[in-house]
């Protein structure tokens, strides 16, 4: 569906501005009925690598394939079979309602409205949007814009479809019920989502497989349950009382997965990290021959957002 | 074909659901524009009756007021399309769209058209009657010269739509726009041979001799006709041109939407 390879863009300096280099030699591949996530912080070169797809910015090397036509040779064979939300809430007509909007777009990519009606009036159920068929988008919430822009991005019956940052600025019930809404969308319409965000949050629970890209690198491709698996490193938080004797503190200072994050007379609390739980007896074997009184033990939830930011901060990781 | 009508459909569609919501917001800028013609024309009046100035008669400021607000409108229809749409982000719709963008703008100029017509109409309706002038409204002869004039506004518009593609804030440039077009519009194309050559200038001679000296589509000659659809077309031929090169340039640049 998607084959992106070696993709660059550098925007020339400007206005003082040194050059950027956005993109540089991104490749991946995106098969049919996939929703991929990218991610990445600000800057990272989501949005320039989206428009690339969308034939909006010209790369200066690198090839796209849509359905398996070259998007720089043949563009409008291209771009035939693909649509996209790129400014959020912005990609509509204010002054249209929303069935008007949904009408117009249709018309565009050369499809007649009036023979399409039951199918407009689907998406308008399903985005929830019936009862705002007939008001101005400029009069809608952002949560509904965000959704009547998705919606017709779907309307022309695009094969893949590309969303950059579709659930920002919402609130936490309406990027909810977008990430819903796109997981229909592909297990039941087949059809084939690049979403882009900088919210570990909304891939961890929306997307199979996430492509992370910082710096305008890739640097990692994985599933996401398999790239929670990779990092299943579990960290216990001991805190005990009182602080900790010489003894401890040196034979401590031996087991490199050990941090002591906070010690007073009254109390002290430790990070261990640990790849198998033989590190954990270790731990507690020498605090217990310092007759430290153990307060808890807890394991801290290893979660998306900490493996995105060992990633970006690492540099990288290549599975 | 199918997929162009359906365009030109789309259109039309657009255009007149917007006109009609918000019909208020045209009349009011026609309104102040009738008001500064008003006064122009009352001030004009006067200083002929004092015998201060030799110049045009009455019929020829109604007939250049008339056609210079066409003009303008026409000029505007691409221009600010380009501007706000690249502002919103629909623009990149567009794009995207199985259309070139040069038929895109093609349908939305078509029906603009109609909608302009219909604001010339009241125009021209309101200034004659507060003048008290007449014309010789013969539409039939009147629309083909019309039509050439406009394709001059049309390249115009693609090439200040392009700068603002590049350059984003120009706006208090573009304003020169509308003296440039009076100008424009008030040349003497009928004596001075070169000056037809620029946007506009003899459409409004033609314009003037079937309006105010009563000739017909015929009595104007072919030959004529024909270079003022050439100078149309050469005009369009070099605004388009220049656009398509700002829009290269712009996709280069990352700067088809806001940025
Ligand atoms: N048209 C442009 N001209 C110059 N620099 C640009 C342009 N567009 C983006 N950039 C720069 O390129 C880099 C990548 O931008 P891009 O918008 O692709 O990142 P992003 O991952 O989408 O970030 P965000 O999360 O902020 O949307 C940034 O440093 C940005 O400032
Ligand atoms: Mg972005």
């Amino acid at each position: 569906m998607i084959k992106v390879d070696s993709l660059v863009k550098t925007y020339p300096a400007s206005k003082g501005n040194p050059p950027v280099k956005a993109v540089d030699g991104v490749s991946f591949e995106i098969a049919k009925g996939e929703l991929v996530g990218l991610l990445g912080p600000n800057g990272a070169g989501k949005t320039s690598t989206v428009k690339m797809l969308c034939g909006l910015v010209r790369p200066d090397a690198g090839r796209i394939y849509l359905n398996g036509q070259d998007l720089l040779a043949k563009r409008s064979m291209a771009l035939a079979g693909v649509s996209a939300v790129l400014e959020g809430n912005r990609n509509i007509y204010w002054r249209l309602t929303t069935r008007e909007n949904l009408e117009f777009f249709t018309a565009l990519n050369g499809q007649d409205p009036k023979t399409l009606v039951s199918q407009i009036d689907h998406y308008l159920q399903f985005f929830n949007l019936s009862g705002k068929a007939n008001v101005e988008a400029r009069q809608l919430s952002r949560g509904m814009q965000q959704k009547l822009a998705i919606a017709v991005a779907l309307i022309s019956g695009s094969q893949v479809v590309l969303l950059d940052e579709p659930t920002l600025g919402l609130d936490v019930q309406a990027s909810y019920e977008i990430r819903q809404l796109l997981k229909t969308v592909v297990t039941e319409e087949g059809r084939t989502i690049v979403l882009t965000t900088h919210d570990m949050n909304v891939v961890q629970d929306t997307c199979e497989r996430v492509v992370i890209i910082n710096e305008g690198r890739i640097i990692a491709d994985e599933l996401v349950k398999n790239l929670l698996d990779l990092f299943r490193v579990r960290v216990y938080r001991i805190v005990i009382q009182g602080a900790l004797t010489d003894e401890q503190r040196s034979a401590l200072a031996n087991i490199p997965a050990v941090i002591i994050e906070s010690e007073s007379p009254e109390q002290t609390s430790l990070s261990v990290r640990l790849e198998d739980s033989s590190v954990l007896y270790e731990v507690i074997g020498v605090l217990g021959s310092g007759n430290s009184l153990i307060e808890s033990i807890d394991q801290e939830q290893n979660n998306f957002e900490r493996i995105f930011l060992e990633l970006v901060e690492g540099g990288g990781h290549s599975a | 074909m199918r997929e162009k009508l359906l365009l030109l459909r789309a259109f039309f569609k657009m255009e007149f659901i917007t006109f009609r919501r918000y019909w208020m917001n045209s009349l009011g800028g026609m309104l102040t524009l009738y008001v500064i013609f008003l006064v122009l024309f009352g001030g004009y009046q006067g200083l002929r009756s004092l015998g201060g100035v030799e110049g045009d008669p009455a019929e020829v400021i109604v007939v250049g007021y008339v056609l210079w607000f066409f003009m303008l409108s026409t000029y505007q229809d691409v221009w600010y399309t380009i501007r706000t749409e690249a502002q919103q982000g629909t623009l990149e719709q567009l794009y995207m769209s199985i259309h070139p963008f040069g038929w895109i703008m093609g349908a939305k100029v078509v029906a603009r058209f109609f909608i302009n017509l219909l604001l010339v109409a009241i125009l021209l309706g309101a200034a004659l009657f507060t003048t008290g002038v007449t014309l010789n409204l013969d539409l039939l002869s009147l629309m083909p010269v019309l039509i050439g004039t406009l394709l001059s506004s049309l390249g115009i518009g693609f090439l200040i739509g392009g700068i603002t593609l590049m350059f984003k804030r120009i706006d208090s440039y573009t304003q020169m726009v509308q003296f440039i077009l009076i100008a424009l519009v008030a040349l003497p194309a009928d004596r001075v041979l070169w000056m037809r050559l620029l946007p506009g200038s003899y459409g409004a001679t033609l314009i003037r001799n079937i309006l105010v000296d009563g000739a017909t589509l015929w009595g104007l000659g072919v030959g004529n006709l024909a270079m003022l659809f050439a100078i149309g077309l050469l005009h369009l031929a070099v605004g388009y041109g220049v656009y398509t090169l700002c829009e290269k340039k712009a996709m280069f640049l990352g700067m088809l939407g806001h940025y």
